[in-house]
Parts: C-alpha cells; structure tokens; sequence
C-alpha cells in the first residue's frame, strides 16, 4: 500500500494501483482517452502524462501506465505536461471534421471535453485532413469514421472484453479504420458496448440518432428488466418515448457493459398496442374510478363465495413494492396469499434461491473472478447474456468453464461442453447415473479457489438447485464457499420467491375446479407463463371475473373484465431482487405517455389539444395498489414498511437508484420443504426441449421494435444424428408432432447438441409461445414433406 | 496466376495448422503464398486463410492491412517498388521515379493498361549502398541510370509476352 | 585501404555464398563445438558479457548482460528470435553479412540458445531479402543433417531447432516486442514494457531478441576469447568490429566490416572513397535514419557509442548515409520524416497524427511557405514528441529533427527568410 503525494496532496493506494488510479482517488481527474475502467491502461493515447517529480524514474510518465510508488511526489499541472498534453490535444485534432454542431455525441462527448482540458484550443495545421469511407455496420450502430481518434477503445471493448470477432483495426499508420471485414450487421450481442465506450462520435447509437441532444435528454438510473441479472441501465427518452438504454455502472453486476437485449430492447415502452387506459368491460374510464369498481367487485365476489374464491397473482416482472402490497391487500381481505410464479417448476427453483441457497449466492463480479465455473443446465448467451460475458473475463483471468447442457451452447469464450440431457444432468446431480464425470468435476470443484456453479432454474428446477446445493455445500471448505450463481426465470423472480410464505396449491388445478371466481393478475400473463398453456387459457375462461395490471399487451389484458395499466421499469421507482438476491432500486426517467410521434403522426404541432397528456394514465402497479388499501405513502415510507414486515429486506430503504445494491440476508436454516420428485426417464424417442431465445422468447424485448432485426425465427434444432435417421435435410420445412399439436417448422441441425432432443425456442406471439420453458423435455416426433 | 492456393499448397498448409500450437504464425505465409500465386490478395483470399487458421476474415484482414507488401487491389503483373528513402533519395531516386511515371505512362498507384506495371513508392530496400534502386516483385535492382531502368521494364515486356 | 581483421566477412567474396564446405573449412562450427562440449552455458553468457559485444540492432544494448537476464532455468519452451527486419533507410549490413556467410547466423543462434537454454529460434527477415531466406533455408539443412541442429547436438544432449519467418514489409517489425507481435500472426504494434521479452515474449514465454551481426560475432567470441574481441576496437570502451554499410554522397557506396572506433574522417575518405564529385562533406546520419546529424566538425570522432553519444548523436546501427555541401538539410529530414510518418504503426499519437504534423511543417518550410512561428512550432513539435512516444520509433524520427535544429537551424532559417530553399535555383 504506497502512500504518494499528487498535487501536494497524499493518498495511499492498494498496490499495482497506478499514479492514475491513486489520481483519480483523490477526484483528480487527468485527461485521458485510452484508458477505461473496464479495459484499463494501454498507453496509446499519451493524453494521461504527469510529471513524477520525486520517484525512480523522474519526468514526465504516462499516469496510466506508471506505478504509484512508495513517496513518490507526483504533479500534474508542470509547465511540462501541460505542454504536452496540449500537443496531444493538438495532434488528436489533426484530422477531426470539427463536425460538433451536427455530431450525435454532442454533449457527451469526451473529445471535446480532453480537447478543453488538455489546454489545446487554437488550431495551427492547415494541410489537408484524412478522410474514411464508412461503413454499414447494421441497424444499432452508426459509424462516423472521419471522427476517430484512435483510442483502439471500441476494438478493445468489441474483441477482447466482449469475444467479439467480426470488428476491429485495419490498417495503420494516420489511416487505422475500425469496422468489419465488409458492411453488415454486428455479430456480438455485446456490440452496442462500443457506443458507450467511444470517446466522441464515431459509433453512435443508430436507433437513437437525430432524436435528441443529451442535454434535453431525460434519463435516470435504471435496471433491465429483461432478465434474472439486474443490470445497470440508464434509460434516456423524450417527447415521451423511450430513445436509448445505455449501460450503468455497478462493479457486483454488469461491471460497465450490458447486452444488446438490454440495451435495444427497451421500445416495448413505446408500442403501439400498450393498455394505456384503465378500462372495465371495454369502456375506457378513469383509473380512479376502475380502482374502486376492482374493490368492489372483489367484496362482491368474497361475500358470494367467500375469500378463497378470490386468487391472486403476483410475478417476476412486478416490483417488489407492489408484489408487497398485493401480498398485503389479498391478506386484508383473507385471502390466499398470492403466488408470484405461475409455473410451478420454476416456482420451485425460486425457492431453493431465495431459500437454501441463499447464503452462497455468487455475484457477476464472482463469476469474473472464479478461476472454475461449472455451467449447469444453463445457456448464458440466451438466458442471461451478461453471465456470458462474466465467464469469458474469468477465462482471460485463466479461469476454466465447463458446461453441462443439452443445447449447442455458444459462449464468447474458450470452454468445454458435455452435452447432456436434462435428464442425464439431473441422474447426475443425483448421484444415480454415470459418475464418472461428476467425480472429476468434484475433485476440481474441491480444489479450485474460487468456484462458481452456475444452475439454470428452466433446465434444473427446484430439483436440480436443491441438488446442486448439496454439491456446494461438500465442497465448501474452510476458507471458501463454492458459490452457486442460479439464473432464475425474471428480473424480480426472487423478490416473488421471497414474498411467498408457503407454496401454494397449482392455480390451475384450482381454476379447473371452480374454486375460484376471480382472478387479480399483477403484470403476469397465466395463459403465456403457465407450462400448460392451453389448458391454462380454457381454465381462464371458466372465471367470473378476470382483473389485470399491466404494462404489456397480453392475453390476459385482451380478455381482463378490468384493466389498469401500469408504468414500464423507466416510468417509476421500484426494487427488483436480482439471481443473487441483490436488492437494486431503479427511478423513473420518464412519464408515462403516447410518444409524440405516434400521436401527431409526425406532424407538429399537434392538430389536437386535449386537458391531459395522452395516454398518461398508467402509473406504477405500487401506487394503485396502495389507492386499493386505502393508502398514500411516499416510496421511502412504504419500503420502511415492508422491512418491518420482512426482515430479509432490512436496508431496502436505503437503496439508492444508481447505487450497488445491497444483497438480502440469508433465510436462516430451517428445514426446507423438499420438492417434489420429478420423474425422468432416459431412454427412447425424441423428446422436446422447449427454450428461451436471447432475441424473441422475453416478452418486453420481443415487443420492442428496435430488436426486430434480432429476433429469431420459430425453428426446431436437432442433432444430425436424428435428422439423418429420420432422412430429413437441415434447412426443409418439417411437421413437428406433439400433444400440444402439429406445428410445421425449419429445420437446423447442430451437432453440439445433445442426442434425442428437439429444441424449439419459446416465441411469444407466434404459435411456439405454447412451449413455456421450465418444464420437463415432452415427448414428440419430426416428420418430414407434406404430412 | 488466378488460383489462390494449389492443391499441394492446401495441403501442406493444412498438415501444418494441425501440428502447430499457434497456427496463427502462419498467417503471413500464407497471405504471400495467395499472393505468389494470385498477384494480390483478393477477399476470397483473406477468407481462405481465415478458413484454414480458423480465425474470421476480419482477423486475417487485420493483419493483411497493416503490411505494405500484402496487396489488397490488383496490381499489375510486375510491381515496381521505387525505394523513396533518405540513400535513393540522395542519389537520383526522385529524378528514376519521375522518369519511370513518364516511361510507363502511369503515376504511383497506378497500373500500365496491358495489366503488368503497378508503380509502388516504397521505404527503403536495404539496398542502400546500391542506391538508387527499385524492386520489382522480390528482385531488386540497383544502382540504376534512368536507362537500366528502362532496360529492366523492356526486359520485363519481352518476358511477359514470351 | 588498411587491412584490417575481418571476423564476419572473412568469407565475403564478391557474388558468392559461403555454405557449410567453405564455412567449415574456415573454422565453422568450432566456437559450437567448443561451446557445447568444454563451457557451460553460463560461461558462455559470462563470455559474451567480458567480451563487451553490445546489440549491432540499433539501441547498442550489452548482449552479455541481457542474457544473464534470461532465466534459462525456466522449464518449457523458450524462444531465440533473430531480428532481420533491417528496415531502417541507411542500414543494410544484415542483409549483407547474409548474402556472404549465412551459417555465421545459425552457429551464432545455436551457440546463444545453449548459452540461455533455448529450444527454438525464429528469424524474422524483412519481405525484400529473398536470397537472404533462401540461403538460411539452405544453411538450415545443411547445419541439421551436419548434426549442429537437432534434437542432439553434437552428442550433447541440447537440442535447438531454428525457422525462419519471411515478413511483408514494415520498418515497426523490428521493434523487439512488434516484431514477436508480428511472428505471432497478430497486429504488429508494439507491446508495453516491462513485462519484457526475456520474461513474457514469443507466444507468452521466455524470449531474447538479438540482431544478425550480434548473433554472427557470437562463435568468433568463443574461439577467440573476450579480451582478443575487445580489443579489437580502438576505444577503450568499445568491442570488436563493426560491419559499417555506407551510402549517400560517396564515390564508393559498401558495406565494410572494421573495428568499432575508426574516425569518421578514415571511413570516409579511406573506405568511401571520399564526398562524390569531389564536393565537400556537409554532414552525415553516422548510424541510420533514426541518429541525429553530424557535421564537418564531428570528423575525426571515433565511431563508437559513447564518443556518439557524447557528440548528441548515436552509434547506431554504424549504417553511415553522408551528404554533400549542396544538400538541403531540411529537405533531408523532410525525407527521413516522411520515411516515419509512413512507418507508424498507428498505435500512439505522438507518432500516429505528430509526425505528419511535423512533415507538414518542414513541407511548408522546405516550399518557402514557412513563417518563425513554424519554426516554433517544429521546436515544440520535437520538444513534444521526443521520449513520450510508446515505443522509440518515433523517438527516433525525432534523431533528424534533433540534428537539424542544434546543427542546422541557420538554414531553416534561410528558408523563412528567403522564402524558398536556398539550394534549388
Ligand atoms: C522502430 C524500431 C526499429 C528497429 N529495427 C530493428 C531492426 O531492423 N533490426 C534490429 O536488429 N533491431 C531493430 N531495432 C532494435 C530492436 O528493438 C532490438 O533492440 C534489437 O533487435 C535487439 O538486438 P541487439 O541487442 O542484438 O541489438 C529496432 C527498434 C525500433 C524501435
Ligand atoms: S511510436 Fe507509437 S505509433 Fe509509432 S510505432 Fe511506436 S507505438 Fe506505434
Ligand atoms: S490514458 Fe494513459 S496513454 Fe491513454
């Protein structure tokens, strides 16, 4: 720990740090292009200089590239470097179209900020200036090429943090260009990483473009809602539309990058077929009055048929607040508590999370750090993206992955795959099948430093979490846990599991017999989230009443008797409990509202004028909640409230949006309901395995128009093997056979996939929104031509 | 001269990749090899090597850039490097590079209509005690009068059309 | 012409090619067989290090004691990298020196590699050598089926197997760490340093990088012992002899090998034949494009890397470009200049967007079109860019500009003035 003095002023820094490092301890900022956080120190950009007056090596350093060193005395206003940096400035500038006034980086730009603070404002070259031809890099970045700077930080981000392999630096000398072997769409699904990583105005974001100039821009700290991880978003808008998600900052979870879900998925925020006014039996009316026509209703319904004909449901996509309060509403009325995960599989998996495996839950952070991380019944590219980006920085730290999972997982990363079904992965776990594999991975996983286990809650279940438990927990040992780091189904899976006080009964089979007349679903769809789907929608119909909260168009606001819409995650505040049961509080960036676009049709100014902003009924699910209660308390309040009522969430009150989070206590060990067996067998036919799809299975995103070009098309994958066995071509339009029905498909074949599996992504909207993920592989057949 | 790579080529490069540890160390071999053969080094020769390292084209276009004596355009049959650095450039560099231009009817960058010709500024050759010089293709000439030079680019002629 | 001991050319005649019969019948492969079977590899390296040999690549580093550096002890492969990438306008000894007598390299490795516990070798020569591969290739075969390369050498249990690797033409390549860049099939820019070769080098491993001619003295040290090489020299401080490669204004434009020390003056007049068209001598780059200037005033210097040094110049790599009395110096650094500026790699700015900034001034200067503000500027230019580049390459651009400034600067004044270059009518 060296302690240096910079600027007369002393700090002590950890060792390794840098006299940059140690500078910006101390809020001193150098100028700097080069060097990122996330990337580090590559010295390039020379923009960083300091002189070190006092140290081994006296003079002028590059402050990203030196080591603090015990007494060093370090200045980095000398007349030296000041001069310097200004030629830096000078020299960046050479080239640059001084194009500000119509440079979509305006206002965030650092060019213009280094360029100001390097002291260099008067240009002295007059000879000609570089030119580049740009290139199409697809629909979510643009390319300025004529703006770069070289800092190599796009490149640097794009191949080695990301594994991205399709954009980098050709070229050299004055002429290095930054882009693709030939125009077309970026192949990472991290690339929009390069965005907020560009100094100045090179690569933009496409989608975002002409929209607005940042400082008109409304933004806030966020969290992505589109899937377990909780990642740091900021979400910027105007005109009421949301225009961009950038990435936040939060070393425990996303680090400073976000997937390209995250980032261009958010226009679902904007759709068109958004419920934007509460309506009962197809009237539109205020939300007021819908509220009180809901609380009536349900007093109706209770003095009917009693309390338990009143169910309710709360899910992984509502905040935490209003899953509380839902809690508290359906306790008011003594009703069944809520269930907060509709498919009963994956309910389960919740609650080994929240429950016994709470006390080694393992951030992002912990999983860049593991030097082995074992991968099991998980798919990170499509079910987690940024849980694959976490593994390939523990693999450039030397870590090793390895991954247990039927489908032909990709990752950005060097890692080993066992292709194996869910069946095999859970004898495995059981200790009941073939051991030898497991034995191996055991005795890695004992003598590992920092071992991750990674459970997929769709492939394992509660089940293969609660096995998976076991394992850790032989191979904790006194210095270390083994960690398990569980993807769970949604952004708030754990908030849910951890409002559930005990397991309910399947909703379905209580729907089937009657039992219940009405029905109070928050921001949950049961016809698209319930496994049986089918049965799941006829159930529905048998209710009296349907009441729906939401943000979304789903069957379940197409049909609700009553509807209130509800804010997206950008239009209010919330908590959401990530995988590793981290408590992140996120702000509304915007109101609510119909774009300004949709309803002027482009025109301005608008043709007609009304009392209220348009379409700015909806309002976060917790404040009408609370109207339904008959309470008005100020957010901070009620989550004062709600860690009164539940001790595990002590400190939710401090959360700050933007902040790190504060991880939720462990349970406490107490027996723990062991789940239901689940009943697999090995051999024989094919059998289907349905899956998320990283572009087209998540709901939100898939409704965001900007990652249309993204989505995937309904497919069926199976290994070669079958094909050839059934003499069926990879590319031909197939029948597949299942008791859900016939569905005609296109057929790809990976031979990294396991053997005697069909997989078929779960696409909302299309006919394979039946095959709900999360559930056991289902019997089925593939025929080939015209049956 | 249009195949990218001979079957015999292919196949020793492909024995190769398999017993090296890094195959990428061959990247420069076998970015000249395409070219030996081809002139230059078209986009489906970037994607061959790809292929055969199992890097991406754009890993193999990245290295393929920054080297001056990969051609990533056609060059003509023969291309002439007239050395511009600071020996041939004291010696009468300047005045056979001007005199090649005229001779050849072409500025630098430039190829002769009958597709032989490409003249090519480079640095300096390591020739320098045989100032001025130029390299034609991997053969270098020098010290060179205007008139060698002329006699060189006849020869040339008379080669490609017997 | 004195006769003076020739080491690394006692082979050279002029059009031919010594291979393994002439090379043995001069004493090849002695200083292996003495090497493998009478020292230890740490005598060799203590040798190497009492003999006084610097790095013939340019930076004029001890060869003994960047050795001793290497941890030789350490298991798994480590590489010996030959560094032929001879790029730098000026300097074309290797290129030379390999056309006479290339198993001078390869005994010069593979006694190296035994000294440092190496296992295998790589030379990395530039695109425009051609014959020079071929003959290595050649020598290569001939030294393996001889029994001097292999996976037993000489019966002595060290084995060493040696490549080489052709380039495709650019002067960063033989930048140490760009240059392993380059072998590795990535993007040539440099690396940062430390970590150096010898820690994390070729393919992550343990690696020294040492030149053509210091690598070819290397067998002639072992037969003929430390003292004998040092005092070869006519410095007290210098080593042995020097392959110096002269071009420019001279009647005679050779490549001489003669003892590290001689006076400019001699070289000159003596081995160049004397300033072309019996003008006088206006200056001269003593050690390629990257030494700053130096003038009629500096003849009778030792040619040597402290007497350069103490002068404002540098040894080099002893490639000697002389300039007449008629030449434009501002129009030779603008040469040199634009020779850099071609040659960045990309990778820093000083380099990347400050040398064409610096070709653009002395353009404008050169043009007549230069005001003293320019002047300034080209001051500060040079002021700036020197010792804050990421590798020394533009550090070395900065050799001319240093010259014409501290030597030359009356006549870029001349230019202001004028308004034009005084030399063109
Ligand atoms: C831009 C640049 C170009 C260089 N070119 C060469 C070269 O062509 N040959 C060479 O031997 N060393 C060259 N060097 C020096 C090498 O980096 C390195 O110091 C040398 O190869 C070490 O060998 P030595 O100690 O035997 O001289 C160059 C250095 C720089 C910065
Ligand atoms: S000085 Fe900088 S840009 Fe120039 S060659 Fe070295 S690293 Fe590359
Ligand atoms: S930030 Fe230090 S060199 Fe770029």
């Amino acid at each position: 720990m060296p302690t240096l003095t910079i600027d007369n002023l002393s700090v002590t820094i950890p060792d390794g740090s840098t006299i940059f490092e140690a500078a910006a301890q101390l809020g001193i900022v150098v100028p700097h292009f080069c060097y990122h956080h996330a990337l580090g120190a590559v010295g390039a950009c020379r923009m960083c200089a300091v002189t070190v007056v006092e140290g081994k090596m006296p003079g002028l350093k590059m402050s990203c590239m030196t080591p603090a060193e015990e007494g060093m005395v370090v200045e980095t206003d000398t007349a030296q470097a000041m001069e310097f940096r200004e030629h830096v400035g000078e020299w960046l500038m050479t080239n640059h179209p001084h194009d500000c006034p119509v440079c979509d980086e305006g206002g965030e730009c650092q060019l213009q900020e280094m360029t100001i603070s390097s002291g260099h404002g008067v240009r002295n070259y007059r000879g000609n200036k570089r030119t580049y031809q740009n290139q199409d890099l697809g629909p979510f970045i643009a390319q300025e090429m004529n703006r770069c700077i070289q800092c190599y930080r796009c490149a640097r981000t794009y191949q080695d943090y990301c594994g991205g392999r399709d954009f980098g630096p050709m070229g050299s000398r004055q002429r290095v260009f930054f882009g693709r072997f030939t125009d077309g769409m970026l192949e990472s699904d991290f690339s929009g990483n390069i965005v907020d990583v560009c100094p100045t105005g090179v690569l933009t974001d496409k989608t975002f473009r002409f929209k607005t100039r940042l400082w008109d821009l409304q933004q806030a700290p966020s969290i992505c809602p589109h899937c377990s991880l909780g990642c740091a978003t900021v979400p910027g808008g105007r005109y009421r539309e949301i225009q961009r998600v950038v990435s936040g900052v939060n070393v425990q979870t996303n680090g400073h990058f976000i997937c390209d879900r995250g980032r261009f998925g958010s226009s679902y925020v904007n759709h068109p077929k958004r419920p934007r006014q509460a309506r009962v039996d197809g009237t539109n009316v205020p939300v007021a009055q819908a509220l009180n026509r809901l609380r009536d209703k349900i007093a109706g319904v209770i003095a009917e048929h009693g309390p338990g004909a009143v169910a309710f449901v709360g899910s992984g996509r509502a905040s935490l607040e209003a899953n509380w309060l839902l809690k508290q509403w359906a306790r008011s009325l003594k009703c069944p508590a809520p269930v907060f995960e509709l498919h009963p599989r994956r309910g389960r998996a919740i609650r080994q999370a929240v429950g016994p495996l709470s006390s080694h839950l393992a951030s992002l952070r912990q999983v860049r750090k593991s030097d082995l991380v074992l991968v099991i019944g998980a798919d990170p590219l499509n079910e987690a993206p940024m849980l694959a980006l976490a593994l390939r920085q523990a693999v450039r730290e030397g870590g090793r992955i390895v991954v247990l999972d039927p489908r032909p997982v990709d990752l950005p990363c060097v890692f080993e795959h066992h292709p194996l079904t869910q069946e095999q992965i859970l004898c495995l776990l059981a200790g009941r099948c073939e051991t030898g594999l497991l034995n191996n991975l055991l005795s890695e996983l004992m003598t590992a430093r920092r071992p991750v286990l990674v459970g997929g809650s769709d492939l394992l279940g509660g089940v293969g979490l609660q096995l998976l438990g076991h394992l850790t927990e032989s191979c904790d040992n006194d210095d270390r846990y083994c960690l398990i780091h569980p993807l769970l189904p949604r952004v708030n899976s754990f908030g849910g599991g951890l409002l559930e006080d005990a397991p309910q009964e399947d909703l379905l089979e209580r729907l089937e017999n009657g039992r219940i007349k009405a029905l109070v679903c928050l921001e949950s769809d049961p016809g698209s989230e319930h496994p049986e789907a089918g049965r799941m929608q006829l159930a529905l119909s048998r209710l009296d009443y349907l009441a729906v909260f939401d943000c979304l168009p789903t069957h379940a606001t197409r049909r609700a008797d009553l509807l209130l819409p509800t804010a997206t995650t950008v239009e209010g505040d919330g908590v959401y409990i990530n995988n590793e049961g981290r408590m992140q509080a996120f702000s509304a960036a915007l109101q609510p509202g119909i774009p300004i676009a949709a309803v002027t049709a482009g025109q301005h100014p608008p043709r007609e004028f009304m009392p209220e902003t348009p379409g700015s009924q909806p309002q976060p699910a917790w404040q009408m909640l609370q109207d339904l209660l008959g309470e008005r308390h100020s957010v901070t309040a009620l989550r004062r409230a709600m860690e009164q009522s539940e001790p595990r969430l002590e400190g939710m009150s401090r959360l700050q949006p933007g902040d790190e989070g504060i991880k939720v206590a462990p349970q406490d060990p107490e027996p723990v309901e062991e789940s239901t067996v689940e009943i697999w067998s090995q051999d024989g036919d094919l059998r289907l395995l349905p899956v998320q799809s990283c572009y087209g299975s998540e709901v939100a995103s898939s409704l965001s128009q900007t990652v249309t070009p993204r989505l995937v098309t309904p497919r069926l994958m199976v290994h070669p093997q079958e094909a050839q066995q059934r003499h069926l071509q990879e590319g031909e339009d197939v029948t597949l056979k299942t008791a859900h029905g016939l569905f005609r498909l296109r057929l790809f074949c990976d031979e990294r996939m396991a053997t005697r599996r069909a997989i078929v992504p779960c696409l909302p909207g299309t006919p394979l929104e039946i095959f709900v993920p999360g559930g056991l592989s289902l019997p089925c057949d593939i025929e080939g031509g015209a049956s | 001269m249009m195949e990218l790579l001979t079957a015999e080529q292919l196949d020793k490069f492909t024995v190769q990749v398999a017993g090296l540890e890094h195959p990428r160390e061959l990247i420069i071999d076998l970015l000249r090899s395409v070219q030996d053969n081809h002139g230059w080094v078209p986009d489906e020769g970037v994607a061959l090597v790809a292929k055969i390292l199992g890097l991406t084209p754009l890993e193999v276009e990245e290295v393929a850039t920054f080297y001056d004596k990969i051609f990533r355009q056609p060059v003509g049959r023969y291309p002439i490097h007239i050395c511009d650095s600071i020996c041939c450039w004291s010696r009468g560099g300047d005045a056979l590079a001007t005199h090649l231009r005229e001779h050849l009817g072409i500025d630098f960058g430039e190829t002769t209509a009958d597709g032989l010709f490409t003249l090519l500024p480079s640095c300096c050759l390591g020739a320098c005690g045989r100032a001025p010089a130029i390299m034609v293709g991997q053969n270098t000439y020098g010290p060179l009068t205007t008139d060698d030079a002329d006699r060189i680019v006849d020869a040339l002629r008379q080669e490609a059309q017997g | 012409m004195k006769q003076t001991e020739q080491l690394l050319f006692k082979n050279r005649r002029p059009g031919e090619t010594a291979f393994l019969k002439e090379y043995e019948g001069s004493g090849g492969y002695l200083g292996l067989k003495k090497a493998v079977r009478e020292m230890t590899p740490k005598e060799v390296c203590e040798l190497v290090k009492a003999s006084g040999l610097r790095g013939r690549g340019g930076a004029g580093f001890p060869t003994g004691v960047k050795w001793s550096f290497f941890p030789a002890e350490n298991p798994g492969p480590k590489y010996l990298v030959c560094n032929c990438d001879e790029m730098e306008p000026g300097t074309y000894k290797d290129g030379e020196l390999l056309k006479a007598d290339p198993h001078q390299l390869v005994e010069g490795m593979i006694i190296a590699a035994y000294a440092m516990q190496i296992d295998t070798g790589y030379i990395f020569i530039r695109y425009a050598y051609k014959e020079q591969f071929a003959y290595l290739e050649r020598a290569i075969v001939e030294a393996t089926e001889a029994g001097y390369l292999g996976k037993d050498i000489l019966g002595s249990g060290f084995g060493f197997e040696l490549h080489v690797h052709g380039s495709a033409g650019r002067y960063i390549l033989g930048e140490e760490t760009a240059l392993l860049n380059g072998l590795e099939g990535k993007r040539p820019n440099p690396r940062s340093k430390p970590p150096f070769p010898a820690v994390r080098g070729l393919f992550g491993r343990p690696t020294t990088v040492n030149n053509v001619e210091t690598l070819a003295n290397i067998q002639h040290i072992v037969n003929g012992g430390a003292v004998w090489f040092k005092d070869l020299a006519l410095t007290v401080e210098g080593a042995g002899t020097k392959l110096y490669g002269l071009s420019g204004h001279l009647e005679q434009t050779a490549c001489f090998e003669l003892p590290v020390g001689i006076s400019l003056r001699e070289l000159i007049d003596d081995y160049g034949g004397g300033v072309w068209q019996g003008r006088a001598f206006k200056s001269c780059l003593p050690g390629g494009a990257s030494t700053p200037f130096l003038t009629a005033d500096n003849l009778d210097v030792a040619l040597d890397y402290q007497t350069l040094e103490a002068v404002g110049s540098r040894f080099g790599t002893a490639g000697v470009t002389v300039f007449d009395d008629r030449t434009c110096m501002v129009a030779v650094t603008l040469n040199l200049i634009r020779f850099f500026a071609r040659e960045s790699c990309g990778w820093c700015t000083p380099c990347r967007d400050g040398l064409p900034l610096v070709v653009w001034l002395l353009e404008k200067i050169e043009r007549g079109q230069g005001t003293d503000d320019d002047l300034q500027m080209l001051k500060a230019q040079h002021r700036n860019i020197c010792g804050n580049s990421f590798c020394a390459l533009a550090e070395g651009a900065m050799g001319p500009v240093d010259g014409l400034l501290s030597n030359f600067e009356q006549e870029v004044v001349d230019h202001i003035q004028k308004g034009r270059c005084p030399f063109t009518a």
